[in-house]
Order: structure tokens, then C-alpha cells, then sequence
């Protein structure tokens, strides 16, 4: 038992450093643009099957080093192309789109590289590696390291970069910090190429350890209830709330899976949703929000609801319009 | 077209709440109606489309009332409509339900659900709603595969009303119709009654709500109930339809398009489900035909088009946020204005 428990622990830690920097990616973007991208997880897929398309023409490292190159300017994309025009939309518009750009993303991936589990060829050491006695795989550990050098990185960034500053003053309050001179698109657009470089190196380390496949964009779900866990806007809730995760889905979830019932391990993440958003709605770290007058993001969460009073349903639209005028 | 006096002539309560209240509104929805009546007679072989989009039809009024009227965002539609798809199942092959008795009591059944899962919304809003009716997503359907033994398939006998029994989609048709217009009836009567108008200032700011005396409570959970009471019927009316059902169908996949027809379709619209169905499942059918079409033209096309469909959905979806979050109803109100004023521009 208590080498069940003992592996589950190394196991659910490495696998979990994993889903803590993927979650990192959600909780930054989420904290400095107020997104909750449901895209993520095809993020993480692009990372891994574009790494695996490249490895084939070049080296491991320049193919790791392109793929996070692409990321950013996956990101940079988004962000210009889809984001902008939508700032201060409603949050319904907001979640429905960063859906719609998961259809687009998987959809233009299955087109390229179609829909079979693909592996990356032998680029680390083979066989077993044994922590104190316990049989892991090497690319457990070495997502593990990856991962926590990354997480170190992105915290140093954060701390004394002067980007990383604009951003974390944007993310403490978006007026304030527009006020003081930090532009809030450049903010923006870094947000999502970090979190896309995030879900990338995510996708890339897990796909070392499981290979890719279409199953790997549940990962993005997974990191959702890491960032709940943690709390949405804290970044270092995001990484407790990944290892966490991690841990419990490996330990609760594969004993469950071995002894009450089959097929609990994949739906862990969501119980622990449910429970922390009934019991602890912002999370262990997040900013418990305290509501009070309206923001000036979120005036509406409906689309077409803006102008209140009427809910739609009034019998001559055409004044409406006509009060909009056609900037729709 | 529907040329309005320039006053307001309504001379009775009766005129001023009929939802169609000019002549060429009854006139265009009396042609709808016997449009659709006669749709056997022109819809050919696509009358099993006419049935899919009657029935999401149905589905997404409730999910209408629910986000569009009430702005409780829900991403677990479709796990209501596995709930009332498998009740049926349930009630008519193991319990020898009729029809007609099993539909209500799958509805009820649902609302049940629906309200039960509305309890939390209290207290979870918006975005972290989103979220927990996404977990209820995933784990209403781990919870089908589990109790049917892992399978998560199972037949459903045929309708029976009487002593007619349904088998052929025509047949089906007209029983999908009456639900269709009956369930669009009630939603649209539903916003404008007291209920509708308390959904409204629930949506608008929920607290302004309270203090005006509503009890939110019994509305969000009330909200949930309907919108989950309509997706049972579907459920019910696609488990009849399909006589096969599996957990695939209600998958995470179908919730979203739920939200993407009522999006498209304009969400606070009472036509909007109904166009948002229309055009979405015309679009994928037409995908369908016209893939094949381009494919033996341009061969080289083939890698891209097994998922064309959601190519074109995600575009479609963006585009429409960007340029037109009010949906199609809002476009259709747009052009009208335009035909009323041409040639003036205002």
C-alpha cells in the first residue's frame, strides 16, 4: 500500500508539474486579459504535433525552439485577429469564441496531420529510472525538471522583467495600469503567447511521455481544474492546484479505477471542479470577488443585451437599431 | 414589406399583446406554417433533416430561455438532453410507456434535474456557472456509460399513439411538428408573462432583481428546470427518432453546438433557436453534399475535408461574434429596416 502510494505521489508529481504549466498558460492569460481561453487544450495539442512534424527534418532542440516560435505567433494571432475586435464584449461572446477557435485549431490539425496517435522518435534515454526504489519513467522526470526550470523562469520573468511588471500591473488592475502608460494590447498579445508557449512546452512533454494524440486535448479540461483548484487569477495557485491535480488524479483516481469502478481516473478533474466551485467558488489562492457595481469588462454576460429594458422582445426593433446606428 | 402606420393604432389590450400584431406578419407565419405542414411534398429525402432541426429546435428554446432570457450560461446542454433521450428509453422499453405518456413524464423527469442542478447557480455565476455545468457535461455522461454496463447504447421501440405506429420519417415529421411549434409557442408566450419578465431582470443584474422582490432562487432554479424540461423532450423525441441511442450523440460536441445555434440564431430572439437550428444542421448537411462535389474536382482537397464542418462552425461562430453578436435574428431585423427605408437611409 504504501508503495501504491509512494509511486502514485512520484508519478502524480511529474505528470502534475505538467498540468501545472499548462495551467500556468490559463491562470496568466485569464489574470491579465480576464479570458478564459476553452481553447487551451488544442494549444497544447498544436505544441505536440507540430514538435513531432518537425522533428523529422531537424533536431530535436531547433525542433522544440521553432515549435515555441510558432506558438507565439499563434498567440500574437489570436490575439489581433480574434480577441481584439471582441475587447469588452460580453462574456458569453468571450467564452463561445475561444470555443469556436478550439473547433478551428483541432479541425485545421486533423486536416494536416489527420487523426492517429503519433510519437516522437527516441530522443530520451530508454528504460526505467528508480526514485527511491520507484520504478518512473524517464520522461516523468524529465517533464518534471523541464517543467519546474520553466515554472522558475516564468517567475523570474514575472518579478524583474519590465514586460513581466507591465503585466502583472495590468493583471492588478487593467484602468490603473492603462493610466500609468503600460499598453494594454502589447499586455494582451504577450498574455497569449505565453500562454500559447506554455500549452506548447505542455504539449510537448507530455507527448515525449504518451505520444499525441486527439485524447491530449482533454489535458486543457484538466489544467481548467487546476486553475479552479488554485483560484483563476493566481498564478501560484495554478501550480499547486496542476501538482494537486496531478497527484490526486494518479492516487484517488487509479485506485478508484482498480478497485470500485472502471474509467474514474479521466473524470477526477471534474468531481474536484464541482466540489471546489460549490464549496469555495474562487479557489485556494484566487481573489475572492466581492461584488459591487458593475465592471467596466463584464457590463453584460449576454450578447445583444446591452441597451436593457426591452430584453429583445419589444414588437419594433427598428428604433433600436436605429439608435446603435450601424456600428452593430 | 411589413409596412407599419406611422402611429400606433391599436385600439385593445388583445391587439397590443398579439406577438404577430400586422397583417403580413399572421400572413408570412400562415404560409411558415402551412409550409412546413406540406413539407413532405417538397422536402423530398431531406425530410430527415427537417426532423433533426425540429428537434434541436426544440432543444435549444430552452437553452433560448435559459441563457438568452435568464444569462445563466450553460455548457452542459446537451447532458439534459441524454437524461430525457435515456429516460425515454427507459420509461417505453422497460416500463411499456406509451408515447404519449412517456414525453411528459421525461419532461418532468428532466425538469426535476434541471432544477436540482440550477440550485448551485445561486451562488456560481457566469463564467464559474460555465464551468460547473461543463464538469456536469462530462460526468452525466460517465455516469450513462457506467449504468447502461459500460455500452452506454441502447434501443428505443418505435412511437405508438393508438393504434399507429410511427416508422417512416414522414410519419415522424408531422409528430415532430406539432412538439416543434407547441414548445416554439410556449417559449415565445413564456417571455412575455410574468415569469419571462422576472428572467429578464434576473439576466439584466440579478441583485437589482432581488431588491425588486423576486426570489432568485425560485427563478434561476425555475429557469434551469424549463430550459432542461425542453432539452428532455428533444431528448425524448431524438431516443424515438434514432431508436438507437448512444452517450456519443449527447457528447460535450452537442452541447456546444446547442450554444452555437442559439448564438447564431440571436440569443434574445424567441425565433432565434429556430433559425440557429435551421442554419446549423443546413450547414452541416450541405457540407455533406458539397465535400464529395469539390472533392472530385480537386482531389488534393481530401486531407482537409473530414473536418471541414468544424472548420466552418468555428469560422461561422467568429465571425458572427465579431460582426454580428445579435445572430441571424438580429441580421433578418437589419435587412427588413433596410427594405422598409430603401431608398433613404433612414
Amino acid at each position: 500500500m504504501s508503495e501504491f502510494l509512494l509511486s502514485g505521489l512520484l508519478n502524480g508529481l511529474a505528470v502534475g508539474s505538467i498540468y501545472a504549466l499548462i495551467a500556468l498558460g490559463f491562470a496568466l492569460l485569464y489574470k491579465s486579459t480576464k479570458i478564459l481561453n476553452l481553447a487551451h487544450g488544442e494549444l497544447v495539442l498544436f505544441g505536440g504535433y507540430l514538435a513531432i512534424a518537425l522533428t523529422r527534418a531537424v533536431p530535436f532542440p531547433v525542433a522544440v525552439v521553432l515549435t515555441l516560435l510558432a506558438a507565439a505567433v499563434l498567440g500574437f494571432t489570436v490575439e489581433r485577429v480574434i480577441m481584439r475586435p471582441l475587447f469588452g464584449q460580453p462574456l458569453l461572446s468571450v467564452i463561445i469564441v475561444t470555443l469556436a477557435l478550439g473547433y478551428v485549431v483541432r479541425g485545421l490539425m486533423v486536416g494536416i496531420w489527420g487523426g492517429s496517435t503519433r510519437n516522437f522518435p527516441q530522443v530520451l534515454p530508454g528504460g526505467i529510472v528508480r526514485v527511491a526504489g520507484i520504478p518512473i519513467q524517464p520522461a516523468g522526470v524529465y517533464s518534471a525538471v523541464t517543467a519546474a526550470c520553466l515554472l522558475l523562469g516564468f517567475w523570474l520573468f514575472f518579478r524583474y522583467s519590465l514586460v513581466g511588471i507591465a503585466m502583472r500591473a495590468a493583471a492588478n488592475d487593467q484602468l490603473t495600469a492603462s493610466t500609468l502608460g503600460v499598453s494594454l494590447r502589447r499586455v494582451f498579445a504577450y498574455a497569449w503567447a505565453f500562454a500559447s508557449i506554455a500549452g506548447a512546452v505542455g504539449g510537448i512533454l507530455l507527448g515525449l511521455w504518451l505520444g499525441v494524440n486527439f485524447a491530449l486535448g482533454f489535458v486543457g479540461l484538466k489544467a481548467l481544474a487546476a486553475v479552479i483548484l488554485g483560484g483563476l487569477d493566481s498564478i501560484p495557485g495554478a501550480i499547486l492546484g496542476g501538482v494537486t491535480i496531478g497527484i490526486i488524479e494518479t492516487i484517488a483516481g487509479g485506485y478508484i479505477d482498480a478497485n470500485i469502478i472502471y474509467g474514474f481516473k479521466d473524470i477526477t478533474a471534474f468531481v474536484v471542479i464541482l466540489l471546489v466551485l460549490l464549496v469555495r467558488p474562487y479557489g485556494l489562492f484566487g481573489t475572492e470577488h466581492v461584488e459591487r457595481g458593475r465592471s467596466m469588462w463584464n457590463d453584460s454576460e449576454i450578447p445583444g443585451t446591452r441597451d436593457r429594458g426591452n430584453g429583445g422582445t419589444r414588437k419594433n426593433p427598428s428604433d433600436r437599431v436605429a439608435y446603435r446606428g450601424n456600428a452593430a | 414589406m411589413s409596412v407599419r402606420p406611422a402611429g400606433d393604432f391599436k385600439t385593445s389590450y388583445v391587439q397590443d399583446m398579439a406577438i404577430l400584431d400586422t397583417r403580413s406578419y399572421r400572413l408570412g407565419f400562415a404560409v411558415l406554417v402551412a409550409g412546413l405542414l406540406l413539407a413532405p411534398w417538397w422536402a423530398g429525402r431531406f425530410i430527415f433533416l427537417l426532423n433533426t432541426i425540429g428537434i434541436y429546435a426544440v432543444g435549444a428554446c430552452g437553452l433560448g430561455l435559459l441563457t438568452g432570457f435568464t444569462g445563466q450560461i450553460s455548457l452542459g446542454h446537451a447532458a439534459f438532453m441524454a437524461i430525457g433521450a435515456y429516460s425515454s428509453a427507459f420509461l417505453s422499453q422497460a416500463l411499456r410507456f406509451p408515447f404519449l405518456i412517456a414525453l411528459p413524464v421525461t419532461s418532468l423527469i428532466t425538469f426535476l434535474f434541471g432544477v436540482v442542478v440550477g440550485l448551485p447557480s445561486l451562488r456560481i455565476k457566469g463564467l464559474y456557472l460555465a464551468i460547473a455545468t461543463l464538469a456536469f457535461q462530462f460526468l452525466t455522461e460517465y455516469a450513462l456509460i457506467h449504468a447502461t454496463g459500460g455500452i452506454g447504447s441502447t434501443t428505443v421501440p418505435p412511437i405508438v399513439i393508438g393504434g399507429w405506429t410511427v416508422r417512416t420519417d414522414r410519419q415522424f415529421y408531422y409528430i415532430v411538428l406539432v412538439v416543434w411549434l407547441a414548445a416554439g409557442a410556449f417559449a415565445a408566450n413564456l417571455v412575455r408573462s410574468r415569469i419571462g419578465l422576472a428572467f429578464m431582470a434576473v439576466r439584466d443584474r440579478d441583485y437589482a432583481a432581488q431588491v425588486l422582490g423576486l426570489d432568485l432562487l425560485y427563478y434561476k432554479a425555475l429557469a434551469f428546470g424549463i430550459a432542461a424540461g425542453y432539452a428532455g423532450i428533444a431528448g425524448s423525441l431524438w431516443a424515438h427518432y434514432n431508436r438507437l441511442i448512444t452517450t456519443e450523440q449527447f457528447n460535450i460536441g452537442a452541447s456546444i453546438d446547442y450554444v452555437a445555434m442559439i448564438v447564431i440564431g440571436g440569443l434574445t430572439s424567441a425565433w432565434g433557436p429556430h433559425l440557429g437550428s435551421a442554419f446549423v444542421w443546413s450547414l452541416s448537411q450541405g457540407l455533406q453534399i458539397f465535400t464529395p462535389a469539390v472533392l472530385a474536382v480537386f482531389p488534393a482537397f481530401g486531407k482537409i475535408a473530414t473536418p471541414l464542418r468544424e472548420i466552418v462552425f468555428g469560422v461561422t461562430l467568429i465571425a458572427l461574434l465579431i460582426w454580428e453578436p445579435g445572430g441571424l435574428a438580429m441580421l433578418l431585423r437589419k435587412l427588413k429596416r433596410k427594405l422598409d427605408l430603401w431608398p433613404f437611409a433612414y
